[in-house]
């Protein structure tokens, strides 16, 4: 069978030496950055993207990996321990994981956790490879006007999957849009709105936007709630979880796997929504809903296993049709890019090596961050333990470091600067900076497709329309905003994201 | 912020609030924001729709954002829309200024003299901040990175350029 031959490869490449070491480093190095409070994905994998440079291609993106899937984890085990989420898809583990941890469980929070998360991991693997392939081929059939829907139809997803108002959702999309097109001109070569900045000639790096959007915000802001620190004082506890445990977990683990990894294919941040759509499942299915948010131990399992599959199915978008879905992804293609690959289906014909070993070591970084970070669980809340006044120097200092090393120039870190601020503005107005990120991320695409699409058109709009696979994203785009517009709707929404 | 504050702005509590609709505040923001790039887009050819000019799109979403933007300012009019969040000044100009200093340290005198500069200068942004300990931690800090990024990693960071 095709889809065994090809995992076999995959296993061949990422289980060299050198591979295994890469995706070693990268997980632990990943989880010892995403540990730290406020600091999620984006800012880890900015941070360490430079470490990343002197390898060769396939090296890079396994340890890339490795390091996504590190911080993700890291991200959870502050949830658990301190209640800061890292980033928005741990927030849901604070709520029950914390309260575990008050009680004198935290061990088994982890526990619980680390075997879900690997769990899902294993099954997101086997699904990404299944789907590559057909996915890869639908690709190839897509025009200009294809692409332009399926990534207007991401940005809808991404408004109505943000905390807060629609509208200023799609607002965010929209300055994320204007944002991408300040550089050169794709086709007439021509200075877009570069204020004579030198570089901003090849259009607003992604790298600083993030990270001063992603880091320094929120440095800043969690400096002005000093309380919501909550390191645990109790013991770690048992990490093993018992059979009791593991009976409550099973079908939260798989309904999350299924959830999450469903739901991480999506553009447009879907992956967001999968601890989410967890928690609320598990609360519903209960028998007694209100020990949610007191300690239940499903609400651990459900949410975390849905969070490591969306985590390995956004992967999808990006290596079949080159979209990248969400701010990690996009770093990815920085990443890819800067290695002389184009991310997009012609990966899996003229890189197998590099597609497959990936997927492969997709599944060998959930393996390995069981076996690290169960027996580090101590050294992490040691970690914890350090006051934040001397945490966040420290952050700061990574994120300059990893910023400058990127381009070895100092204005990125300049524009780091100045977009911590934006962000900082952004927040105090009270707009989530994520749709404007993906807008951000998938601007540049989008104008060059529209063009290409309006080309081939003759000027006339209607080739969205007329084109079915278009037309059929593009309706679905509107029923998703009617949906979530919708009242009963909305106020579900609400209730999911408050809770 | 120059918005008549009514319970004055201050450290510590983040719930306090400008008697000002954010949501006013939030649209007004983004219509500066989306004339400052029509303004600067303006110049650029349109083009046609058939072969658009590197204007047209920047043009088309500036207009659409400001459009939102107004939006946005009518929603804030109503009543009973959520009041504007106090504006702190401390952590952003410290957190951010010792990026800065970060920035224009590193070229010109290297990671030895940038990194315990700019860790005690964003240091200052929390109300507890100690000389001593911030000095100390930031050198000891320093320290780590030169080892860890030059020394392991081998990236090509100035460490001291006045040799």
């Amino acid at each position: 069978m095709d889809l065994v031959t090809n995992l076999t490869h995959g296993f061949g490449v990422a289980l060299s030496l050198q591979n295994l070491g890469l995706c070693f480093v990268g997980c632990m190095v990943g989880t010892l950055i995403g540990v730290l409070p406020g600091v999620g994905p984006v800012a880890t994998i900015a941070m360490l993207l430079p470490i990343t440079f002197g390898l060769p291609p396939v090296g890079a993106l396994i340890m890339l990996a490795g390091i996504y899937y590190g911080a993700q984890y890291g991200g959870s085990t502050t949830a658990i321990l301190v209640n800061i989420p890292g980033e928005a898809t741990s927030v849901v583990t604070t709520l029950d994981g914390h309260q575990m941890a008050k009680q004198g469980r935290a061990g088994i929070a982890l526990g619980v956790a680390a075997i879900g998360s690997f769990f899902a991991g294993c099954v997101a693997t086997v699904f990404i490879a299944a789907l590559a392939q057909p996915l890869t081929k639908l690709a190839q059939l897509f025009g200009p006007a294809e692409y332009f829907s399926l990534m207007v139809m991401g940005l809808v997803f991404s408004t109505v999957l943000a905390r807060g108002s629609i509208f200023k959702a799609i607002l965010m999309v929209l300055l994320g849009l204007l944002l991408a097109t300040v550089g050169t001109d794709l086709e007439t070569g021509q200075e877009r709105m570069t204020l004579g900045i030198q570089q901003l000639s090849d259009g607003i790096d992604f790298a600083p936007l993030a990270m001063g959007i992603f880091g320094f915000s929120e440095i800043v802001k969690n400096l002005e709630n000093p309380e919501a620190r909550d390191v645990v004082r109790n013991k770690i506890g048992r990490l093993l979880p018992g059979w009791e445990d593991i009976k409550q977990c099973v079908m939260p683990v798989l309904r999350g796997t299924f959830i999450g990894g469903l739901l991480g294919i999506l553009p447009g941040s879907g992956a967001v929504l999968g601890p989410f759509a967890s928690y609320a499942v598990e609360k519903k299915v209960a028998k007694d809903p209100s020990r949610f948010g007191k300690g239940a131990i499903e609400g651990v399992a459900g949410p975390e296993s849905a969070n490591n599959a969306g985590a390995q199915t956004s992967f999808i978008p990006l290596l079949t049709l080159g979209i990248p879905p969400n701010a990690v992804m996009a770093l990815m293609v920085g990443a890819m890019t800067i290695h002389g690959i184009i991310p997009g289906p012609q990966v899996m014909t003229k890189n197998p090596d590099l597609f497959w070993g990936m997927i492969a070591s997709m599944w060998i970084g959930n393996l390995m961050l069981v076996i690290i970070n169960l027996p580090m669980v101590g050294m992490w809340v040691k970690l914890l333990k350090v006051p934040y006044r001397m945490m966040f120097p420290a952050i700061g200092i990574f994120c300059c470091i990893g910023i400058y090393s990127i381009n070895n120039s100092s204005e990125d870190v300049l524009f780091t600067a100045f977009f911590g601020f934006v962000g900082y503005v952004l927040l105090k107005f009270g707009f989530e900076p994520a749709p404007m990120l993906l807008g951000f991320v998938l601007g540049k695409l989008m104008e060059e497709k529209l063009r290409q699409a309006l080309i081939l058109s003759r000027g006339s709009f209607s080739t969205f329309i007329e084109r079915p696979v278009s037309l059929g994203l593009l309706i679905m785009a509107v029923l998703i905003l009617l949906l979530a517009l919708m009242p009963s709707f909305s106020k579900q929404r609400e209730e999911v994201f408050t809770e | 912020m120059t918005d008549n504050s009514t319970t004055g702005s201050g450290p510590g509590g983040s719930l306090k609030t400008y008697n000002v609709s954010q949501d006013l505040c939030g649209g007004l923001f983004l219509i500066a924001v989306s004339a400052f790039f029509y303004w600067k887009a303006y110049p650029l050819p349109l083009g046609s729709l058939r072969a658009m000019g590197p204007g047209m799109l920047p043009v088309t979403i500036a207009v659409m954002l400001a459009i939102g933007g107004i939006i946005l300012v009518l929603i804030g009019l109503r009543n009973g829309s959520a009041r504007q969040e106090t504006w702190h000044l401390r952590g952003p100009f410290f957190v951010l200024g010792g990026v800065i200093v970060f920035a224009l340290l590193i070229r010109t005198a290297g990671l030895a003299v940038a990194g315990p500069a700019s860790m005690v200068f964003a240091s200052l942004g929390s109300e507890e901040f100690y000389w001593k300990e911030s000095i100390i931690f930031s050198i000891c800090m320093t320290i780590g990175c030169i080892l860890l990024f030059k020394t392991a990693l081998q990236l090509p960071i100035p460490i001291f350029t006045f040799f």
